[in-house]
């Protein structure tokens, strides 16, 4: 048994909080879009991808700064959503697996669609120097970005959830998630709701992507890196908002433990090993969505 | 007339379930829809709701067609629908299942109407209680609130006292009654009941393959007409 320092400990589980923030705020557009459309959305990597490039363009050739640049990335890959919802998902609702090779597609087409117009080299989303520093946080340095995410992460999911539980808007949604006929038979439009909660999703993921440009380069491919997590939270979350907080902070907390005992990725082979023992024996998650979907 | 049905057919995939049907309801009226199990009653209210794959003929609200209209829009036009099993929203509260009909209100109302609350002591005790959790009878008072939500000039009611006790079936008639003849709403509603039919109801429609084959007054409905039409 190795000697763990206490020190050790307490960083570990603070870095594995920042990882956590990082894969919840990936998987939170997701979790979305599963949880009340009922759509696998593979493209979903694409969005963050095109959130990162909204982010690199409108700071680049328009100089927008950086905390503009996260509404803006909401704005640009919400309305690409809409286009894509009303243009082909809308068809495919109730079809799961049509609906998983569509995203696919889609998925196929923006990433080749970005490396035409921008090219193949990384590109890089910049950030106002009080980001770049480093603050000491108990044991351990963390990087005044990683708290930025955290606390912005946190609020996402504060605006989320008040979106959905203490709206009109959110009732609409949770009634059509259900009983869409009943939902129906009271005056409430399914088609519009759809489409604005894929919008909504879409447009979370943007402004992840926002963020992760800043995390790392810019990339047509970027997404890829951030969609395995973002499809792990939200299966081990069971496609529920608070599902996806709990999978989040867990998987992330787990990957930063086991990385202080070994490696980054052993690590991550041990919890993908763990997740698929978890799933062997509760296949809906923690927190199943509710299964009336009709 | 309130609501008028002309020449309507209606189908789940290519199979017409309901043939020709045609009545006119004046406001205010208590019309029983009666027959076996299967000769088209639920199907008839889902067609007024416009839930059914696809219906052919007119429907009108007081002379205004709607007989294309989505399910969302014929709602607002004052269709309060009470299904068969209730169909309550299980993981909503009361409170929310009630303002669920709200949402089909076209004054911009956006609060539990006080008509629900003083119709059903239990429900305004219970406001935030989880609806799945609620027992047979006090789920169906639940769903006639939620239509009442609506401010409806139709209800649209479709085996209200199925598997209710026997005791809560007469409250929930006494209700019924109230509704259409102290505030004027009109009622359409599926019975097996008889006896709830004879109390309530002012007209009767027949049913049998999906077509009318009676119709008339409710002191019209002899026995004769319910032993051949009724009976099994």
């Amino acid at each position: 048994m190795p000697h763990i320092e206490f020190a050790s400990v307490v960083n570990a589980l603070i870095l594995g909080l920042s990882i956590a923030s990082i894969w919840l705020i990936a998987a939170i557009g997701l979790t979305i879009i599963y949880g009340t459309v009922g759509v696998i959305n593979m493209a979903h990597g694409e969005f963050l991808m095109l959130g990162a490039y909204t982010s690199y363009v409108l700071q680049s050739f328009f100089g927008l700064p950086f905390l503009l640049c996260l509404p803006a990335s909401f704005i640009v890959v919400a309305a690409i959503g809409l286009v894509i919802e009303r243009g082909l998902i809308r068809y495919l609702y109730n079809r799961p697996l049509d609906t998983l090779l569509a995203t696919w597609g889609v998925s196929l087409v923006l990433m080749q669609g970005v490396r035409i117009l921008f090219g193949s080299d990384p590109k890089y989303v910049s950030v106002p120097e009080i980001f770049q520093s480093n603050v000491e946080f108990g044991f351990v340095s963390l990087s005044v970005f990683r708290i930025f995410v955290f606390g912005f992460t946190a609020a996402v999911v504060a605006g989320t959830v008040y979106l959905f539980y203490r709206t009109r808007f959110g009732m609409q949604v949770r009634a059509v998630m259900q009983n869409k006929e009943m939902a129906a038979s009271f005056g409430i439009n399914a088609d519009r709701v759809y489409m604005t909660t894929f919008a909504i999703g879409a447009g979370l993921a943007g402004m992840a992507g926002c963020l992760f440009g800043v995390l790392a380069i810019v990339l047509p491919t970027m997404g890829t890196a951030y969609v395995v997590q973002a499809f792990l939270v939200v299966v081990v979350g069971g496609g529920t908002l608070v599902g996806s907080v709990a999978a989040s902070g867990l998987t992330g907390e787990l990957q930063s433990i086991f990385a202080m005992l070994s490696n980054d990725t052993f690590a991550r082979f041990l919890l993908y090993v763990l997740i698929v023992v978890f799933l062997r024996f509760r296949p809906r998650g923690l927190f199943a969505v509710a299964k009336a979907r009709r | 007339m309130l609501l008028s049905l002309g020449n309507v057919t209606s189908y789940y995939g290519k199979t017409p379930i309901l043939k020709d049907i045609g009545f006119d309801l004046p406001e205010g009226q208590c019309l029983c829809v009666l027959g076996r199990n299967g000769v088209g009653k639920t199907t008839l209210l889902r067609t007024i709701m416009g839930l059914t794959d696809r219906s052919n003929g007119e429907i009108r609200i007081s002379g205004e067609a709607i007989g294309q209209a989505p399910t969302y829009k014929r709602a607002k036009y004052g269709l309060g629908y009470i299904p068969q099993g209730r169909q309550i929203l299980p993981y909503f509260t009361v409170k929310e299942n009630i303002l669920l009909g709200t949402f089909a209100r076209t004054d911009g109302k956006e609060e539990v109407p006080e008509l629900c609350l003083s119709l059903f002591p239990y429900l305004a005790q219970n406001l935030h209680r989880k609806a799945g959790l609620l027992s047979g009878g006090q789920q169906q008072q639940l769903a006639i609130a939620r239509a009442l939500a609506t401010n409806p000039r139709i209800l649209l009611l479709d085996e209200p006292t199925e598997g209710i006790q026997p005791n809560i079936v007469a409250e929930i008639g006494q209700t019924l009654g109230r509704l259409n003849k102290e505030f004027g709403i009109t009622l359409i509603l599926t019975e097996q009941h008889i006896k709830v039919a004879r109390k309530l109801g002012d007209a009767f429609l027949m049913m049998e393959n999906g077509r009318i084959v009676a119709r008339g007054p409710i002191g019209e409905m002899t026995d004769d007409l319910i032993n051949r039409h009724m009976t099994i």
